[in-house]
């Protein structure tokens, strides 16, 4: 075979090997992309992520959780115990237990009410007498 | 002729059970208009609850672990270092870490039903719609069972600690 022919032959494989790569990439990517959607959505974690389009909190709830910010605290695990320590233990608590009472009624049932989804509302029928 | 009866009264039981089942979960044809109807908002209306209840997951989870992990453990942790260990304290965190657990748990199975709800075609399946929401609706009823749990052993957990305290 001339030199030239083989110079040519060896051009022409370099691009087909090059195309290989590009699609094995790209099937690779779109494989592991999949994985990684498929583990996202069936461990639940889907449903925690605030940064999905139509979850993002709005600029009030922003500034309510600058204004409302806790100090970082922890309790240490070790030293003595006195009633002074549990007592400032008992006002750090409560500063976290007041943050959970400010949400009245958590998943309150009426939010899924015929009424507030604007079904009309099917009264029982009274008891004939 | 005593079986012939009392299977009888079994089959008429158990008729009776279906049609109260049926009825239960039943809408009239007036709630099915309404669905067909008002498809798009009452969907708007349940993407909004959607997003209400992850906002509302996402703070109470922070708050359950922040009072588990920097609060609960490192107090148990340091009374066993102190010779002070409480049966009943650590009885509650380890209820406590359960029905944590189980909140978390359940507010998954509780959103994908609103998913599926949400995703569903209320314009031509108002029915199976309906009965979708039914189930929603119990699933919530479990959050907020599970929500009254935990804020109950938190209110125990402080109560075993201003005893503690009393007593040292």
């Amino acid at each position: 075979m001339e030199p030239e022919q083989k110079k040519s032959k060896k051009i022409m494989h370099g691009g087909r090997n090059l195309v290989i790569l590009g699609v094995v990439s790209t099937v690779l990517a779109v494989m592991t992309t999949g994985v990684s959607l498929a583990i996202y959505h069936n461990s639940g974690d889907i449903y925690l992520d605030r940064s999905r389009p139509g979850y993002l909190p709005d600029e009030e709830e922003i500034e309510n959780e600058e204004e409302n910010e806790v100090e970082e605290y922890s309790f240490e695990k070790s030293g003595k115990l006195t009633a002074e320590i549990l007592a400032e233990y008992l006002e750090r608590l409560q500063a976290e237990i007041k943050a959970i009472d400010a949400y009245e009624q958590p998943f309150d049932e009426s939010a899924l009410s015929d009424e507030r989804l604007g079904i009309p509302v099917v009264e029982p029928d009274s008891p004939e007498e | 002729m005593k079986k012939k009866g009392l299977a009888f009264c079994c089959a008429t039981v158990l008729m009776l059970c279906q049609c109260f089942v049926s009825s239960v979960g039943a809408i009239t044809d007036e709630q099915s208009a309404a669905i067909k109807d008002h498809c798009e908002t009452i969907r708007e209306n349940l993407k909004r609850v959607q997003k209400e209840d992850s906002r509302v997951r996402v703070y109470l989870g922070g708050y359950y672990e922040t009072i588990l992990s920097k609060f609960i453990v490192p107090l148990n942790v340091r009374l066993v270092e102190n010779n002070l260990s409480s049966a009943g304290l650590v009885e509650n965190q380890n209820k406590f870490a359960a029905v944590k657990a189980d909140f978390a748990d359940d507010f998954v199975k509780y959103q994908r039903e609103l998913e599926e709800l949400v995703g569903m075609d209320c314009k031509e399946k108002p029915a199976d719609f309906y009965d979708k929401l039914t189930a929603v609706r119990q699933r919530r009823q479990v959050m907020v069972k599970d929500v009254q749990r935990m804020r109950s052993l938190i209110s125990g957990h402080v109560q075993l600690v201003e005893s503690l305290k009393g007593e040292l």
